[in-house]
């Protein structure tokens, strides 16, 4: 049994009946509880009745009447649907009469009066041309980079003032963001990084094995993860989880007016939301990166045990493979990452809309934009380590 | 299966809400003890009382949202506490709820706000249901903004498009919370004058609390008032009587808007 049953209940015959007495004249009889439940169907029917009425003869000369006698009670629904006849009658226009109505009922009728006023004509709203459309989505884009310049000079601001004045930087919201962000990410970052050693082992012991060189996947392994995986898929989570995190954190705040307070009372929201978060992210970013590095290699030296490769093969390949150099530009390339991906977070949560939804959309536009920003960054670096070799 | 619990109000079908020794609060943390009163049908009912008192606490209470510490609330003879599934559905969709601040759903604009729970409940075409809605939203004064959305509206205008979807299915009973409060002069005697229009003429009975003294002397007919010290009610009746006669000095100083120093 439905819901709609169990409320429609006590309304098994129709609360309203169409009546034609003759060419010019029709009544509908109302009676028992007229409610917005008992209107269900019943409603439609007489409307369409009517409709079919005034497609015969002239309209001018056609009087409905509509009887309340019998009416048990009325809601607010029951008046809509009076005032529906009565409208239609208008615009067709004929004559409305209303008969037997209890006087308790009139004074809310009269409350919508002049009932034109709820019938509004439907607004069309102008299709935007494709030029329009494409010139404000580029708008929209130089107005997002321009906002991500002023951003990041605040930022750089803030950030070097914080270093001229390390008393003043919310120190207990930079633990919480770093443990937050670091402490609580490592069961994740080491889970993936130990999957990703195996798979990088196995994807290139196959290929290599043809060739006979299976004692060079461990070297190729290492280099590969310290200098590019391991930062990579670090900054990747970090972007999945801290950078999403802060945007709804800020956004959150945003919505509620709490970074405008901060405004009004003369506070940088950088200073105080933006710089202990973006601190965070430069503390952990590295570290979560030598614990993925050191967790991805160990599962390739496991993995490569199945190709009959001894650990101290595997590390003795390794260290003529892999310099300090390679993995300090690993780590470095983290630390930016870090910056990159807790500074989009604060930057999509202080954009953030009004409303719940706005929340949701600063948070996915959060991650998105530390993966593209990731991706650029890597790609510079990786442009200036080709030309200085670092 | 629970014994029923039965009025304990001898006049029974006058009866809209019967709250019976029910005790507010949050786990061991008690709000208000062994509260007993009546509020009958088409009556306009104000729960009164300083902030923090569990005035909005005890509401959630009432309405079944929150489970009550101990005790039971009888909604229309109905105990809201214990019942279930589609008889506490039913019950549910017996009263419309305003909440402090207005609580729309921000993704719908007024229109659609209101007409949601139409378009659950009801058989009704989607015309039909946006005249209705239309209806609700004239009634508060919104009638031009039913394409706007809760974020484009001020804070006043949103309770009041809560207001309207609270009566979106015309339920018996409305629970408003600080409806007037943050409401200009002009728009809260308005909205004054609609909640007694519809109590006098549709017969809706009206939970509300609130803290405006001049909308409460010009609408209720029976307040109470709790208080924080004692967890329970330290006054009842017509808030006009007790203006002028009560001799609980916590009573005639809120009545009076005594200020706490003066009194000590």
């Amino acid at each position: 049994m439905s819901v709609s049953d169990n409320i429609s209940i006590d309304s098994k015959a129709p609360v309203a009946v169409w009546a034609q007495v003759d060419a010019t004249s029709a009544k509908v009889s109302l009676s028992g509880i007229v409610n917005v439940y008992s209107l269900g169907g019943v409603w439609t029917q007489i409307r369409e009745s009517q409709d079919a009425w005034f497609k015969q003869g002239d309209n001018k000369a056609k009087t409905i009447t509509v009887d309340t006698s019998n009416v048990a009670s009325l809601d607010g629904a029951g008046i809509a649907f009076l005032i529906a006849l009565e409208e239609a009658q208008a615009i067709a226009g004929g004559k409305f009469a209303l008969t037997g109505l209890d006087p308790r009922y009139q004074p809310l009728l009269k409350e919508f009066d002049p009932i034109a006023n709820l019938f509004p004509t439907p607004v069309v709203k102008p299709k935007r041309s494709f030029v329009v459309s494409t010139g404000m989505a580029a708008q929209n884009l130089i107005d997002d980079a321009a906002g991500l310049i002023s951003f990041t000079g605040h930022l750089f601001a803030d950030l070097v003032w914080s270093i001229r004045n390390p008393k003043q930087v919310r120190w207990g919201d930079f633990i919480n963001a770093a443990v937050e962000a670091g402490v609580a990410a490592l069961p994740i970052v080491g889970l993936v990084a130990f999957l990703i050693g195996v798979i990088l082992s196995f994807q290139a012991a196959i290929g290599m094995e043809q060739f006979g060189a299976v004692s060079f996947v461990g070297p190729l392994a290492a280099l590969g993860i310290v200098r590019e995986m391991g930062p990579l898929i670090t900054a990747i989570l970090l972007a999945g989880r801290s950078s999403a995190a802060f945007a709804a954190e800020i956004g959150t705040m945003t919505v509620n007016s709490e970074v405008d307070a901060l405004v009004s009372g003369g506070l940088s929201p950088i200073r105080f939301l933006v710089v202990p978060r973006v601190l965070a992210g430069i503390l952990v970013a590295p570290i979560l990166t030598l614990f993925a590095d050191i967790v991805s290699i160990f599962s390739s030296m496991l993995t490569m045990l199945i190709y009959g490769i001894p650990f101290v093969n595997f590390y003795n390949g390794m260290l003529a493979a892999v310099s300090i150099e390679d993995v300090l530009s690993g780590l470095l390339k983290a630390t930016l990452f870090g910056v990159v991906v807790s500074a989009m977070g604060c930057l999509r949560g202080m954009q953030t809309g009004t409303g719940a939804a706005a929340v949701g959309i600063s948070a996915t536009r959060a991650v998105v934009s530390s993966i593209v920003m990731i991706v650029l960054v890597d790609g510079i670096f990786a442009f200036i380590s080709y030309k200085t070799g670092f | 299966m629970n014994a029923p619990i039965t009025s304990n109000n001898p006049n029974n079908s006058k009866c809209a809400i019967d709250v019976q020794n029910l005790t507010v609060g949050y786990g061991s943390k008690i709000l208000m003890q062994n509260l007993n009163f009546t509020v009958n049908n088409g009556e306009i009912f104000v729960i009164l009382g300083g902030s923090g008192c569990g005035k909005s606490s005890l509401l959630k209470n009432l309405f079944g949202l929150y489970q009550p510490l101990a005790g039971n609330v009888l909604i229309e003879g109905q105990n809201i506490t214990t019942a279930q599934g589609a008889e506490r559905q039913k019950i549910m969709t017996s009263f419309g709820v305003m909440y402090q601040q207005g609580a729309l759903f921000g993704s719908m604009n007024l229109l659609d706000n209101v007409t949601l729970f139409m378009q659950e409940y009801t058989q009704l075409t989607e015309s039909q249901m946006n005249l209705l809605a239309r209806c609700k939203l004239d009634l508060v004064g919104l009638l031009p903004f039913e394409s706007y959305m809760p974020s484009e509206i001020s804070g006043g205008m949103q309770k009041r498009a809560a207001i309207a979807r609270a009566m979106a299915l015309d339920p018996k009973i409305l629970f408003l919370d600080e409806p007037s409060a943050g409401l200009d002069p002009i728009t809260s005697a308005d909205l004054d004058s609609t909640i007694q229009d519809l109590s006098k003429n549709l017969g809706i009975t009206f939970v509300i609390v609130s803290h405006e003294l001049a909308s409460i002397y010009a609408i209720a007919d029976k307040v109470i008032m709790l208080d924080k010290d004692a967890k329970g009610i330290i006054a009842e009746g017509d808030p006009k009587v007790l203006r002028d006669t009560s001799k609980d000095p916590r009573v005639h100083q809120f009545f009076n808007r005594i200020m706490s120093k003066d009194v000590a």
